[in-house]
């Protein structure tokens, strides 16, 4: 977590665009347009750290991280892990490389499948693995069924609960079960889809220490997804806020929160509460304007143009590039300019 | 997972106590077993299939031996064949004497018959009868006349007298002092002495006589596999069969040809001892002995005396016991429930599954596919399959199968399309499981208990269409019976013999309704609403 030595990008992302097709037609489907869940967005993740990725409902979160796990086959761009572009890759080393690259799921109770045990779940990624013989070292069953106990131990489960299934556990403990199951492969980066906005405040802490222990003790990389700030801010080294499929603003965490740079992350940040009524009831709220424009048509100009409090004549027709302001802060504003 | 495999290993609490885990099925199964309605169902639907699967052990008479004398018997648990056919003749013998004015009887008794004759009830006349005679003949006020005594007579001496043999072993000594065999194990050459030896005629007749029938026996053969030539070409035909005919072909005709004979004249010359030793009394029946036909030839003979039999649920038009074939037919009908309801959910489950799945191109395809079948009349189809492939059980299954997995293609269809948006499924692709797995390891067994519930309920229409198609003479054929073809026969002459529709129909609804409570109580245990309820 700290930034002693220089780390180098474990996964680039390089304007990736994940586009929708609407389709209209009786039998022969004709796309009249796209909804654009991502469009065009670029960051590094380096080894080691924690990039948080925030943003109100809609803005493309998840849908960049299923573009970058290839759930989705991406629209363009490249998503590059280890020298490997992901979308371009042949299904054998996109297997391979997905073995480094596991998810949690935000919804603990959708994301188990509910006739399995708890052993059946985590081994699950073992077993296929194993049956594709890409398993390094092959295990054996035993050793399989070794696996999962030492990894419910490590995410806090009792190994007795194994022969459970999911519907017999809380909320907290499924996710467990989750985190259990992404590592089962001994994973470089895990790649978090809100994992803790489905869980309750004391239980979110437990997930979130969790996640950051185990940080340290496996040396992972996450790409976390959160529209909680507070979480955000807790769990990353650096965060990249989105709006409506583009990145605003890409920044060392300590900076964004104290030097908030894109009007659009000044909004974000005014709109959580402080834990103080004092400072609370004392602070300026920014409230923005309108709602978010519709995603399914192409933007010529910047994407926050039509609810930004400084809008100027520019932004309507130029699409502002990221720019660095200082070494570790960008932002794609023309104010920056 | 469909087929779960145990986990040895059993998991330790701190307290070192074991941990059970507690899955949707067995939940479903305590909640089935609270539905007193379904476990009874259960319990009736495993009586009838343990008897189906064992019927050929049970003690039951062969469901196509066909007993002439013994048509329309009465189902009875008390009297056998010989007291009800002599009832019968009783019956009959008094009825006569009425029609003709040697049995007298008072002007409303009279009118009472003739009511009961025109509409219809002769059962109610003959019982009156018998009764009626039985009690005159006691008391002296009716002598039955030495027509009728004989007819009477001769009726109880069959009773005594006739009897049912069958052949289950032939033996061969050919002096007293040697071993004896197994007449089968000889060769040709063999078996064509002791024949001729036991009936006594010249092995050049012999020869003549079996070449003679096996000609006969090969130009019918010949005139079934071509039909409609003349006789001339047909003579053409036969001497070519014969030259091109192998030794040993030749040798197996002789050899089968002799053995019927053989077996046949053993038959009737048992019999023939049988009878008179029954007619002594000197014998106990049943009886299972070895017999000594000459004195190079015995046989081991069953012998049972044919009036003793006991039907208790009747016989049919051709004197078959309704009680075996109700059982038999029972085999047939659950196993084209069951065989079709599985083919069905097969097929049903692999592409509704895919079309579900893959959706686009594939779900496009496959859907038309059940859209365009769907309109094609059902029943329609079945029968012109049916007509076109031959009526026999395989072709019935075939064509039942073929239609009926649309239904299910649907609906598993349906189900995938609402699972494969879960995140599990997501959680599976982004682990890399292949298609095949997400779809049997995740998909299906989630959809399972709706597949269960829906095939449980899709046996009895299975039944119900079986038993239709047979009702239309479309379905299983004589010798062989289902419910539906038993009830087909039933409803000829069902006010004589009400037995011969009543029993199979009850049979059969006792099965369906057992059907359809277990599968509603399956649909209740699966259904986790439902939990509160009972």
């Amino acid at each position: 977590m700290s930034e002693k030595e220089i780390k180098k990008p474990l996964l680039q992302v390089r304007d990736l665009k994940q586009h929708f097709p609407i389709e209209a037609g009786f039998i022969m489907k004709k796309q009249v347009g796209a909804v654009r869940a991502v469009d065009g967005i670029s960051f590094d993740v380096n080894e080691g750290e924690t990039l948080g990725i925030v943003g109100e409902s809609g803005c493309g979160k998840s849908t960049t991280i299923r573009s970058i796990s290839q759930l989705y086959t991406p629209t363009s761009g490249s998503v590059v892990y280890n020298g490997l572009d992901l979308i371009k890759a042949k299904r054998e080393e996109l297997l391979d490389a997905r073995k480094n690259m596991q998810m949690i799921f935000q919804d603990p109770y959708a994301s188990l499948d509910p006739r399995m045990t708890v052993r059946t779940i985590i081994a699950e990624p073992l077993e296929i693995y194993k049956k594709r013989r890409m398993l390094e070292p092959q295990m054996s069953k035993k050793d399989i069924e070794d696996r999962v106990e030492e990894l419910m131990e490590r995410v806090g489960l009792n190994r007795a609960f194994k022969n459970r299934y999911p519907h017999e556990f809380s909320g907290g403990q499924r996710q467990r079960i989750g985190i259990a199951r992404a590592l089962a492969l001994n994973p470089k980066i895990i790649l978090a889809d809100e994992p803790v906005s489905a869980l309750d405040v004391s239980i979110q802490s437990q997930i979130l220490n969790l996640l950051h222990d185990l940080q340290e003790e496996l040396g992972l990389t996450y790409l976390f997804i959160a529209h909680d700030l507070a979480v955000i801010e807790y769990i990353s080294t650096r965060v990249a806020v989105m709006y409506l499929g583009k990145i605003m603003e890409l920044s060392r965490s300590s900076d964004l929160y104290k030097n908030p740079l894109h009007p659009y992350t000044k909004a974000l940040l005014s709109a959580a509460p402080i834990p103080d009524p004092v400072i609370e009831r004392k602070r300026q709220r920014i409230i923005l304007t309108g709602d978010v424009p519709s995603p399914n048509v192409e933007r010529v100009g910047c994407y926050f143009y039509d609810r930004c409090p400084y809008k100027m004549e520019k932004c309507k027709t130029n699409i502002p590039p990221m720019k660095k302001v200082d070494e570790h802060h960008e932002v794609a504003c023309w104010l920056y300019e | 997972m469909i087929f779960k495999k145990k986990n040895n290993t059993a998991a330790i609490n701190e307290f070192n106590q074991e941990i059970a885990g507690n899955s949707l099925t067995k939940d479903a199964w305590r909640r089935l077993r609270k539905n007193k309605m379904a476990v009874i169902s259960l319990v009736v639907v495993i009586i009838y299939i343990l008897l189906a699967v064992l019927a050929p052990i049970l003690p039951i008479y062969p469901y196509d031996e066909i007993i002439l004398d013994h048509q329309h018997l009465p189902p009875s648990f008390t009297k056998n064949a010989g007291e009800l056919l002599m009832e019968k003749r009783l019956a009959d013998l008094y009825t006569q004497a009425w029609r003709q004015g040697n049995l007298e009887l008072t002007e409303e008794e009279d009118d009472m018959l003739w009511e009961w004759i025109d509409s219809n009830e002769v059962n109610k006349v003959w019982d009156y009868m018998y009764e009626k005679g039985n009690a005159m003949v006691a008391e002296g006020s009716y002598t039955l006349s030495s027509y009728e005594q004989r007819r009477i007579d001769s009726l109880e001496e069959d009773i005594r007298t006739e009897l049912q043999i069958t052949l289950k072993d032939v033996w061969y000594r050919a002096d007293s002092g040697s071993e004896r065999v197994k007449l089968t194990s000889l060769d040709t050459d063999e078996i064509l002495a002791a024949y001729a030896q036991l009936v006594n005629i010249s092995a050049e007749d012999q020869k003549t006589q079996y070449m003679k029938e096996i000609e006969q026996q090969v130009l019918r053969e010949i005139k079934e596999r071509t039909p409609d030539l003349s006789d001339e070409e047909y003579e053409i035909l036969l001497n070519q069969e014969f030259n091109d005919m192998s030794e040993s072909r030749l040798n197996t005709l002789i050899r089968s040809n002799v053995l019927v004979k053989l077996n046949n004249a053993i038959r009737s010359v048992g019999l023939r001892n049988l009878k008179d030793a029954a007619e002594d009394g000197t014998m106990e029946f049943p009886l299972e002995e070895e017999i000594s036909i000459s004195e190079t030839i015995s046989a081991t003979i069953k012998a049972s005396k044919v009036h003793e039999r006991q039907y208790y649920l009747g016989t049919d038009y051709q004197g078959r016991d309704m009680l075996s074939r109700i059982i038999y037919g029972g085999q047939v009908s659950i196993a084209i429930g069951f065989v079709g309801t599985i083919t069905s959910v097969l097929i049903g489950i692999i592409l509704g599954a895919l079309a579900g799945y893959l959706g686009g191109k594939v779900d496009y395809i496959i859907m038309r596919i059940v859209d365009i079948m769907y309109g094609l009349p059902y029943m329609l189809l079945v029968i012109i399959a049916m007509a076109i492939f031959g009526r026999n059980i395989l072709n019935l299954f075939f064509a039942l199968a073929i239609i009926s997995w649309l239904t299910v293609s649907r609906m598993v269809r349906g189900q995938i399309m609402s699972l494969k948006n879960q995140e599990f499924i997501e959680a599976a692709r982004s682990m890399g499981a292949p298609t095949r797995r997400i779809i049997f390891k995740h998909l299906v067994p989630n959809s399972l208990s709706v597949i269960i519930v829906f095939s449980t309920l899709r046996i009895p229409s299975f039944i119900m269409t079986e038993s239709f198609l047979s009702f239309l003479g479309l379905g299983v054929q004589a010798p062989f019976a289902s419910w539906g073809s038993l009830v087909g026969d039933g409803v000829t002459g069902m006010t004589l013999y009400p037995w011969k529709l009543f029993f199979p129909a009850l049979v059969m609804t006792i099965f369906l309704f057992a059907m359809n409570f277990l599968g509603d109580g399956l649909r209740d245990a699966f259904d986790p609403q439902s939990k509160n309820q009972l």
